[in-house]
């Protein structure tokens, strides 16, 4: 009897999760893990506070050895001499994670508590500081006037000339790949490939040749969204080409045999069965230079009023604001720059969310 | 029976060309498919000529001294070898601490974590990835600079003998080790997402076979995961390495910059870096001609990452990883 295997038998036992045998552990060893884990640092927490070896000291030359060791103890006891090496690499491994969570708590950390000084004053809620320009504002101005609504408008203008460049340009490249098939399809991954590689400071100085110092130009929005689309192509060109590839075959042999064309079962079929796909790579694309600096500072430089032309004047955006803002000698000026700062990872965090939901939902369309 | 008319049949792999708007079509998108080639050359042609003026007027000097004279006195000198070195330096710096980090927790995020908090580290890993580089910058001034300077001053206080941690200044501050410190928080994230999709690959039958035979983690590691992944690690740390020798923002704030060459000292207050300098010179530049030798310094930047990342995506093509 031949067993005819349908496409959700399939995918049910693709979905099934390998067993990982080596993550299991028995109830003793783990209290063994437990006591290894906190001995040491109820030692050096004690040693800290009764004594006056400075922390760093403490935690490099104190607890990292003796965690080693307590470790080591309880993993020879439990393995014999082989188990020794995974102590190390698990202690090691623990560290290298909380490592990464206590930048990463800091950064964010910092931002929230600096950035909330800016936001948040003794007066309440300071709107101004989110709708206001910086007109008439001198570094030691109170926060109470003035704000950043200019570069935030600056920051948009530019991240939507970019999007108008990057986006059909990335699309284009990700449906050469994907759909026209053409002979050079390698090489246009390699190209983009390499695209992604450039440093956004030398996208900056590229868009500065070409058309500021060359004359046809002021610095502007115009100049400095030329730049992010630089560094933006890539970004969209290879997500979008990653979604498109998921889209079934089925669908376009289906497209064509109903007798449509190349152009519109790519227009018509293949793109809107990948709007989602399509969104997050742009979002991504966003996200990437949303916070970029350097090729503003060269292109766009900046500016204290709010400027709605984007092909003559100097503009403000957040990045760039924050730049002119940190090292001022006035706490002021500095706590400006927390505050931008705040706001623009907010912008970031909230790409970041709706490109991971959206994420989400493309996966599980086409499994 | 009536036979439909086969006449109206369209050969599927012809269809491309058989209609006048399949043909316009094809060929826009052609066209668009190629701009990042048009960019490429387009950075190369113009960086390149500004670095043809920069030698022909400056001699191979501009590659091999270090100095930037370029607004006073009569003959303008400029040299960028000590920015170059320092780029590398500070990447090297960021290489020795990011790539244990993130190779470490790459292994705790696939063999060590339960699949939940796996999961949460490996979107904490991608947030770290979406930090704008003028955050981290400022959180590297006010938050990172202050403590690093005591963690220097003991290392040199304690360490001082060996000569990488010498410092005769009695300054901690802007050294190459905090820049080198801030890269590798951006290099971690993009190498740990390599890494931990290559080790997450490694075939489940190898690690059960390693464990029915009575490996530990470890020996698991060392001649089974590490081996089947070391291709792509290696590709993901080149990346890295790519994103770290072009990073300009966040280091600006934290890098004393000074054109003189610094070998080793890591923990002294003098370092260097290419993109930096383009950033820091851009602002008073004194005429075309010193904007010029910045767009020549950005040439070199370009060729420099432009290798690294080739040879990177070509590892990690070649390892057959999806690439992103």
């Amino acid at each position: 009897m031949t067993q005819v295997l349908d496409r959700e038998q399939i995918a049910e036992w693709s979905a099934q999760q390998p067993q990982r045998p080596w993550t299991k552990k028995p109830a003793r060893l783990q209290a063994r893990i437990a006591v290894a884990a906190l001995l040491p640092a109820a030692l050096v927490a004690l040693l800290f506070m009764y004594t006056e070896i400075p922390g760093p000291v403490l935690l490099v030359a104190v607890y990292f050895p003796l965690q080693l060791l307590a470790a080591g103890i309880a993993a020879v006891a439990t393995k014999g001499r082989q188990g020794a090496a995974d102590s190390v690499i698990i202690v090691l491994s623990v560290g290298a994670t909380l490592f990464s969570f206590i930048i990463l708590t800091s950064v964010l950390g910092s931002l929230i508590v600096r950035g909330l000084e800016a936001v948040w004053g003794e007066d309440g809620f300071r709107s101004s500081f989110l709708f206001q320009n910086n007109v008439y504002i001198n570094p030691s101005t109170p926060l109470e006037y003035g704000g950043l609504g200019h570069a935030v408008i600056g920051t948009l203008m530019i991240v939507l000339i970019a999007s108008l460049i990057a986006v059909p340009i990335g699309i284009a490249t990700a449906i050469y790949i994907t759909e026209v098939r053409g002979r050079a399809v390698p090489y246009v991954r390699f190209f983009v490939q390499a695209m992604s590689g450039i440093p956004s400071i030398v996208a900056g100085l590229f868009i500065l040749t070409v058309l500021i110092v060359s004359g046809a130009m002021n610095q502007s929005a115009f100049a400095g969204g030329l730049a992010y689309a630089i560094l933006m192509l890539p970004t969209v060109a290879r997500t979008a080409e990653e979604v498109l590839r998921l889209i079934p075959e089925d669908l376009r042999t289906g497209a064509l045999a109903l007798g449509s064309t190349r152009a519109r079962v790519v227009l018509r079929v293949v793109l809107p069965a990948a709007k989602t796909g399509v969104i997050t790579a742009i979002i991504l694309g966003v996200a990437r230079v949303i916070g970029e600096t350097a090729p503003l500072l060269l292109t766009s430089l900046k500016s204290d009023q709010t400027i709605l032309n984007p092909l003559t004047d100097p503009i403000a955006a957040l990045p760039t604001y924050i730049f002119d803002n940190v090292a001022l000698p006035y706490p002021g000026a500095v706590t400006r720059a927390w505050g931008a700062a705040l706001v623009l990872m907010i912008l970031v965090l909230i790409l970041f969310t709706i490109a991971r939901i959206l994420g989400r939902d493309r996966l599980n369309r086409f499994r | 029976m009536a036979t439909p008319p086969t006449e109206t049949r369209r050969d599927l792999d012809s269809a491309a060309t058989s209609h006048r708007g399949d043909r316009i079509f094809n060929r826009g998108i052609t066209v668009a498919a190629f701009t990042a080639l048009l960019v490429l050359a387009g950075i190369a042609i113009f960086l390149g000529v500004a670095a043809v003026e920069a030698i022909t007027t400056q001699g191979w000097s501009f590659l091999f001294t270090t100095e930037w004279k370029v607004d006073q006195g009569d003959e303008p000198v400029a040299g960028i070898w000590g920015m170059l070195y320092g780029s590398v330096l500070l990447s090297v710096i960021g290489l020795v601490i990011a790539v244990p980090v993130s190779l470490l927790l790459s292994v705790f995020i696939v063999f060590l974590a339960p699949r939940r908090l796996g999961r949460v580290m490996t979107n904490v890993i991608d947030l770290m990835a979406a930090i704008p580089s003028i955050i981290l910058g400022l959180w590297a001034f006010y938050l990172l600079s202050p403590p690093a300077e005591q963690w220097q001053f003991l290392l040199n206080k304690y360490l001082g003998w060996i000569p990488i941690f010498q410092n005769d200044s009695g300054n901690f501050n802007g050294t190459p080790f905090i820049a080198g410190f801030v890269l590798a928080i951006m290099m971690i994230p993009i190498i740990t997402s390599v890494s931990r999709e290559v080790l997450g690959r490694t075939p489940p039958e190898l690690i059960n076979a390693a464990e029915a035979l009575g490996c530990s983690l470890w020996t698991m590691l060392r001649h089974v995961a590490l081996p089947y992944g070391r291709g792509g690690i290696v590709g993901g740390i080149m990346l890295g390495l790519g994103r770290a020798l072009g990073e300009t923002i966040a280091i600006f704030f934290v890098l004393k910059l000074v054109y003189d060459i610094n070998w080793y000292k890591i923990i002294e207050s003098e370092g260097g870096s290419v993109a930096t300098l383009i950033v820091a010179t851009f602002g008073e530049v004194s005429g075309p001609y010193e904007l010029n030798l910045l767009l020549a310094a950005g040439f070199f930047l370009f060729v420099g990452t432009l290798a690294v990342n080739v040879i990177a995506n070509l590892i990690v093509q070649k390892t057959g990883r999806s690439e992103r």
